[in-house]
């Protein structure tokens, strides 16, 4: 963008929402050069965007629009920023517009268990606001102290409470979005079923901020369960705790999730020695069903030849587990994550061709207890944490191995990301996992929504070859 | 390049290594201004970003570099735990020796220091005015065990001068033996160090220690939790052979030793942890425990305390740059002491008294702020000379 262009778009941005509103100094943009993918080192300061905006109202958001849209300026929506495929990364520039000043609480409709918020609030905060009336939103993802409403649903995020509660994207009721000619588009009654019209808000789960801007979303709610509960055990190796896993998931019980994974120094929770990996069962609920439930799941604990956990150390486990979510990236330097989703019966033969394969071909290799995670359920999350390579080729090769991973996974029948998007990273990988029709038809509706490619350009789908 | 940049920058490159931003969800200048340039994620990408010559120490670098609070409470939040505050500080210093100039709201509290030996521009013998009742204190080499250093904002600000006050009454009560610098008595350095006058800080430190050492005390005794973090933790020289202990401890020990008493009270209060004794000095129990102490208190915690406490937003400089920030903080911290049901917010920081009073006076809140030696001084008892000892 020239010099003369930027200080015309910066004067009607300012016009439009105030000096504070707008930033332009590096300083203020450093943040928004990338989210937490990781792109090359040298590239750490390369894209800056031409302006961040703050937003505070929908009109607001439509006045960027449209000044972008006469423009055809570039817009990235953003919402927590911890963003792992790089779908904030401004690299044509333009406007970035942070919704995280979008915080207000809309409406709270107990009787109808919906609540209805501005995008930019957390999960953390929208929890701590239902608390007062007896609910929850349900969405437990690591993340849920940043990942905002908005980012949340434009990912199609985690939580790991997905068995009983399901997923955010089970949770959009309706959706106010911005779209790329700035009119405003209400997708459809708040009404969590109905079978008139096209489910419109359904586009725009995991939609990446291409298709639009949300700026108010109303979410089904849950009232705050009596009680909760943890039933933790250690196993052998990895794969006996994902015969349990298997045995939970085909006994019927409702837990609320739970996740199976190899650990690291489990003799500091009291496993015995030669455990080396953990199953935890959440459970949420009035109290006879949750006692019942732990009774179930403990007595599966003991059937499978599992250890039972101490119960408060399954509860301190808990609460640390959750704080660690990004896993002490800032001490383990580069590393990378899967979170593909692979069917459950083809698991073992993808952690085999995973770890025996593809780490010593490319030189990736899995970080201490993190080799192998399963979330058990519905969501069917075969994760890894893994260290990037070194030396030569290192950045090449590790895009070498997330390409044949997602190879390895799509071959199953799997997906290649089950909740942290496409972004970059996976931009071209996502054509292994789709027919040429089916991203026709994508790139349709991509077209009919932003004709001149200005709502997030360069992320979610592939190029057309 | 000295350890503390060279930490600064260990600490600046982890954070960009991960940049989850976990560190805004309690961080009390991102929970206010709410733009990541103004997080602990903001300001390591900054220190890199300068440091690596990517951006220039600007007006609005600088700016962003003194929006911090160092109140540390970010850093329960990292899984890693990051020393942010420590460098935001370093960054501070690192601008200051770069010469590049700082923030002009600054400027009076540095001329001050320079010229009364206290920020608050007043003059060196306003600082005995609290002790105008006090007899026979004034310390000398080799006169006393304890040296009660008062700190320029109790002693100085007349509506915390009650806090000195109560204090040597508690002493008085306990019949220790204590010595007070009045007049001779000069800033500790707290505030020349967190808005990054390392030079300053260092002079100042020197005369202090000397001044110390020559009175030949065994200890330090302060309420000031800014003074004690300073004189405890950027006093290398000193805590070698001398105790530096808060009110809080001191007091704590009184009690136990049944030097000091009180009568029962059925006050209902909740207890704010200032961050330069909490989570800086993991002084958590002693006033806890001291509260406990008075028979029919109650005592109910706030959602977010000890080491998960919110700063009151008057620490590092910014209650003088940003004074609407820090009263924005003070005011999220007083609603959560409200939510408890108590009556009243003890707590032992003269800013934290500051700003949650200025905060309860601005939003007609109807609790009291107080600060800990002054509770007490309402409720202490007589004992008789050597009680217990």
């Amino acid at each position: 963008m020239n010099e003369s262009v930027r200080a015309e778009l910066r004067k009607e941005l300012v016009d439009l929402l105030g000096e504070s509103k707008v930033l332009w100094s590096k300083s203020d943009l450093l943040p928004y050069t990338k989210d937490t993918y990781r792109i090359r080192f040298e590239d750490d300061h390369r894209y800056f965007p031409d302006f961040a905006v703050l937003p505070e109202t929908t009109q607001e958001v439509q006045g960027i629009v449209r000044i972008a849209s006469r423009r055809k300026t570039p817009l990235i929506p953003k919402g927590g920023g911890s963003n792992r495929t790089g779908m904030l990364v401004p690299i044509y520039g333009g406007i970035l517009v942070d919704t995280i000043k979008m915080k207000r609480v809309l409406e709270v409709n107990k009787p109808d268990l919906n609540v209805t918020v501005q995008p930019g609030i957390t999960l953390k905060e929208l929890d701590d606001h239902l608390k007062d009336y007896g609910l929850w939103l349900t969405q437990e993802q690591g993340s849920l102290k940043i990942a905002t409403v908005g980012g949340a649903i434009s990912t199609s995020g985690f939580s790991r409470l997905h068995q009983k509660y399901g997923a955010i994207a089970n949770r959009v009721m309706s959706l106010e979005i911005v779209l790329a000619d700035g009119s405003i588009l209400r997708t459809g009654p708040k009404v969590l079923y109905t079978s008139t019209g096209y489910r419109l808000h359904q586009l725009f789960i995991a939609a990446e901020g291409t298709l639009g801007i949300i700026t108010e979303a109303t979410l089904r709610v849950e009232p705050l369960p009596e009680t909760s509960d943890v039933v933790m055990a250690f196993y052998d190796d990895f794969w006996k705790a994902n015969e349990a896993a298997q045995r939970l998931m085909a006994s019927g019980v409702v837990f609320s999730g739970a996740e199976a994974y190899e650990g690291h120094g489990l003799d500091r929770l009291g496993a015995p020695e030669g455990k080396t990996s953990l199953i935890y069962v959440l459970l949420h609920g009035i109290r006879g069903e949750v006692e019942a439930e732990a009774l179930f799941v403990k007595k599966l604990v003991e059937e499978t030849g599992g250890f039972l956990a101490r119960h408060d150390v399954a509860m301190t486990f808990l609460d640390v587990y959750t704080e660690q979510w990004c896993g002490a990236r800032a001490l383990t330097g580069f590393e990378d994550v899967i979170t593909t989703y692979v069917p459950m019966e083809r698991m073992r033969e993808f952690y085999d061709k995973l770890w025996n394969v593809i780490a010593p071909k490319y030189g990736i290799e899995p970080l201490p207890g993190e080799k192998y995670s399963l979330d058990v359920g519905r969501y069917r999350m075969a994760g890894g944490r893994y260290k990037l390579p070194k030396g030569e080729r290192a950045w090449e090769r590790y895009q070498e191995a997330v390409r044949e991973i997602a190879v390895l996974a799509t071959s199953f029948g799997g997906s290649i990301q089950s909740c942290h998007g496409v972004g970059i990273q996976h931009r071209e990988n996502i054509a292994l996992e789709y027919s040429d029709v089916a991203l026709d038809t994508m790139r349709n509706i991509k077209r009919l929504f932003d004709p001149d490619n200005i709502m997030n350009p360069g992320k979610k789908l592939p190029m057309k070859k | 390049m000295n350890s503390a940049t060279k930490a600064m920058l260990e600490t600046a490159e982890a954070c960009a290594m991960c940049r989850c931003g976990c560190c805004k969800d309690q961080c009390p200048m991102y929970s206010e201004i709410i733009e990541e340039s103004i997080s602990p994620k903001g300001r390591n990408l900054l220190i890199r970003a300068v440091c690596s010559g990517v951006v220039e120490p600007d007006e609005r670098a600088v700016r962003i570099a003194y929006s911090c609070l160092l109140c540390r409470r970010d850093e329960y939040d990292c899984t890693a735990r990051l020393k942010n505050a420590e460098a935001a500080e370093s960054f501070r210093e690192y601008l200051v020796d770069k010469g590049v100039p700082t923030l002009k709201e600054h400027e009076a509290l540095l001329k001050s220091l320079e010229n009364y030996g206290n920020p608050w521009q007043e003059s060196r013998a306003a600082r005995k005015r609290w002790a105008r009742e006090i007899k026979g204190r004034k310390a000398a080499p080799g006169r006393m065990r304890v040296l009660f250093y008062v700190g320029c904002t109790f002693a100085l600000d007349r509506s915390l001068q009650e806090t000195p006050k109560a204090l040597a009454h508690l002493m008085e009560l306990a019949h220790e033996d204590y010595g007070l610098l009045l007049e001779d008595e000069a800033c500790c350095g707290s505030t020349a160090k967190r808005i990054g006058q390392r030079q300053i800080f260092e002079r100042i430190r020197k005369e202090n220690e000397a001044k110390i050492r020559n009175l030949g005390v065994k200890s330090v005794v302060t309420a000031c939790a800014g003074c004690f973090k300073t004189l405890k933790q950027d006093y290398p020289g000193l805590t070698e052979d001398v105790e530096i202990l808060h009110s809080t401890e001191y007091l704590s020990r009184l009690v136990q030793s049944g030097n000091l008493r009180f009568k029962d009270s059925k006050s209902i209060v909740t207890y704010h942890d200032p961050c330069h004794l909490g989570r800086y000095a993991e002084v958590y129990d002693a006033p806890r425990k001291i509260l406990k102490a008075v028979s029919g208190l109650k005592l109910i915690e706030m959602r977010n305390s000890r080491e998960k406490a919110r700063c009151c937003g008057g620490g590092a400089g910014v209650k003088t740059a940003y004074p609407e920030i820090s009263g924005k903080a003070a005011l999220r911290r007083l609603m959560e002491a409200e939510r408890t049901g108590a009556e009243t917010i003890v707590t032992t920081c003269p800013f934290c008294v500051q700003t949650l009073r200025a905060a309860a006076e601005a939003n007609s809140s109807k609790m009291r702020v107080v600060e800990l030696s002054v509770f007490l001084a309402e409720l202490a008892i007589p004992t008789p000379t050597g009680a217990a000892r």
